[in-house]
């Protein structure tokens, strides 16, 4: 470990404010994928068009965590409201997006994210009511199928890392290889999983994610350990680069009411 | 002479809800501008079987659900952003109490969209390929489900995508920063799906958290998106979307957003909530008496205020809308 003391949820959302470049049009959820999107726009993408699908646009979030992408700490300082059909349909749905950053509950092996509910075993034939609701799919199903490319993140547990999720909320590869193809996505699906512990990224072939970096107080083993499926580890992999002092400065800037900041 | 739509929300609730109804609201996203106050008339008049059409939950479908009044729903957001799972929802969900047909957000303002065009359908060119499209709340026997999204040939391409069936909801009831007492509405902040929802319903009587002369209208003819023409019936009601927020005038309560989530958890908290926030008011002074002076005043303290500086010479004061509001009601 180095000398900066840091979270392991603060690491997630640096590795993940890495994955946006400047002048993108990205477009983040809320809570913890805002938290990582104004993060890089803090630190080293000044020019990153960032949007939510609020339709609320150039706006900086004040005062910490947005309660909501609709919430005065956005609304105070935004250049232009808009509303859904432009932010999600003309902006994202439309293929325009380059980069969406995405939340999950569950997440399998060919990046398929689940938010709809947690089952006691499959599903069945027959529709039925889920033993935990969760949210639903919200934008990050129309992000997954519009934007250039997605990001996911999620904290890393056996629970959270299926072979297959019991409910396709927002589709990452389907069935692998080429299965997006059929249904022609403007988006090329997810780029990268980004997690507590380290950072997995799709075969180009089968699109099965596998294991790239992980994070210097994880390890290949702890990460193999809380995957539901057996992870693959990609040639050369390596540990990811640890937060710069710049970098979790900007940060803590952005999350000014500490989210990130309480360890799990 | 104008017609002066300003009715008491109790009567607009008598006038244009009934039991078994589509009733559409929340069309502002999960925590923000939406017609709570709407809805907890609805429980108040003792109406059921509702099949709810909200973009986005939000506390009045997590009330309405918690409290055992909606017993369909269709959505494209179901919790609280970052207050969590609505409970009340989830808890009737889980139950097997209320059947929610999910959907994602753009799929809820496109089918508003198909609804307002009259369109036989909308192309859905999202959603499909996903248990979304797969699996029905409401036709649970059917794998793949054959009704909700089913497969359609884009014509020019060859390529098979997606059929959304459109919404056109008995009732919108949509929440507005300023209307004038015709109905011309001007919202602050995104109206998500707002815009679309007033062309899709079948009636739309908009709830305003301030009612503005219409020297106001005619000055800001650009920003009024919801005009009179299609407005029903016109509520005049402060803090209309407590404890959610309402941009330039007031902020997200915190304190009682979780307080009512936590009670809608359970039905004990649900009927304790609906004694002391639903049936524990009477008309709107009442009403402000009970989320109380200083709270009020502490959520106007908004650093949003200035949003609302350009409209506020033509805002009416409390008295001056219960005068026009007596006016109508003995016209």
């Amino acid at each position: 470990m180095s000398a900066l003391d840091y979270t392991r949820q603060e690491m997630m959302a640096i590795a993940t404010g890495r994955e946006i470049r400047d002048g993108e049009l990205a477009i983040f959820g809320v809570g913890l994928s805002m938290l990582a999107g104004y993060f890089a726009q803090a630190h080293h993408a000044p020019n990153v068009r960032a949007m939510t699908e609020g339709g609320v646009y150039g706006a900086t979030p004040v005062g910490g965590l947005p309660w909501g992408i609709e919430c005065n700490r956005l609304s105070v300082n935004a250049t232009s409201f808009t509303n859904a059909l432009d932010a999600l349909g003309f902006l994202v749905g439309s293929g325009r997006c380059d980069v969406g950053i995405i939340g999950a509950a569950q997440v399998d092996k060919f990046g398929n994210v689940n938010t709809t509910g947690i089952w006691d075993g499959e599903i069945g034939e027959a529709y039925r009511p889920p033993k935990t609701r969760l949210p639903g799919a919200g934008g990050a199903n129309d992000i997954a199928c519009g934007a250039k490319r997605t990001v996911i993140m999620v904290t890393h547990e056996p629970k959270r890392f299926a072979e297959k999720v019991t409910y396709i909320s927002s589709p990452g590869y389907l069935e692998g290889g080429n299965a997006r193809e059929r249904y022609g996505f403007p988006g090329g699906g997810p780029a990268a999983i980004i997690t507590t512990l380290g950072i997995l990224r799709p075969d180009a072939e089968t699109k099965e994610f596998r294991l790239e970096s992980w994070f210097s107080f994880s390890s290949i083993e702890e990460i193999k350990a809380n995957t539901g499926w057996p992870l693959k580890v990609a040639p050369g992999a390596h540990v990811v680069p640890e937060p710069t002092e710049p970098e979790l400065a900007a940060l803590r800037r952005v999350d000014q009411t500490g989210a990130l900041r309480r360890k799990a | 002479m104008t017609p002066n739509k300003l009715i008491p929300l109790a009567e607009a609730v008598r006038r244009y809800t009934w039991d078994g109804m589509q009733y559409a609201s929340g069309a502002a996203l999960p925590i923000g501008s939406d017609a709570i106050v709407f809805g907890r008339e609805l429980l108040r008049q003792g109406r059921r079987d509702l099949h709810a059409i909200f973009h986005s939950s939000s506390q009045q479908l997590n009330l309405l659900a918690g409290a055992g009044a909606a017993v369909k729903a269709e959505c494209g957001f179901s919790a609280l952003e970052v207050f969590g799972f609505a409970n009340g929802l989830r808890r009737a969900v889980e139950s097997g109490g209320m059947a929610l047909e999910d959907y994602s957000n753009l799929a809820m303002v496109l089918r508003y969209l198909g609804g307002a065009l009259n369109w036989p359908f909308v192309p859905a060119t999202t959603n499909i390929g996903s248990d979304i499209q797969y699996r029905s709340a409401f036709a649970p026997d059917q794998h793949p489900a054959r009704d909700k999204i089913p497969a359609v040939t884009d014509p020019f391409s060859g390529r098979e995508i997606g059929a959304y069936r459109p919404l056109t909801p008995d009732l919108a009831a949509i929440h507005v920063t300023l209307a004038d007492m015709t109905g011309n509405s001007i919202m602050l902040g995104t109206e998500w799906s707002r815009f679309e929802l007033s062309r899709a319903a079948k009636k739309v009587v908009v709830v305003a958290d301030a009612i503005v002369d219409s020297g106001c209208i005619r000055q800001f003819p650009n920003l009024v998106r919801i005009p009179d023409l299609i407005v029903e019936a016109v509520v005049y009601w402060p803090f209309a979307a407590w404890p959610q927020g309402s941009p330039g005038l007031y902020d997200v309560d915190e304190e009682h957003m979780n307080l009512m989530n936590q009670a809608l958890a359970t039905q004990a908290g649900t009927d304790r909530y609906v004694a002391d926030f639903v049936t524990g008011y009477d008309g709107l002074d009442s009403y402000l008496d009970m989320i109380g002076g200083a709270r009020l005043a502490e959520l106007a303290r908004t650093e949003t205020a200035f949003l609302l500086d350009p409209y506020r010479q033509w805002i009416l004061s409390p008295d001056h809308v219960e005068r026009l509001s007596a006016k109508a009601e003995a016209a």
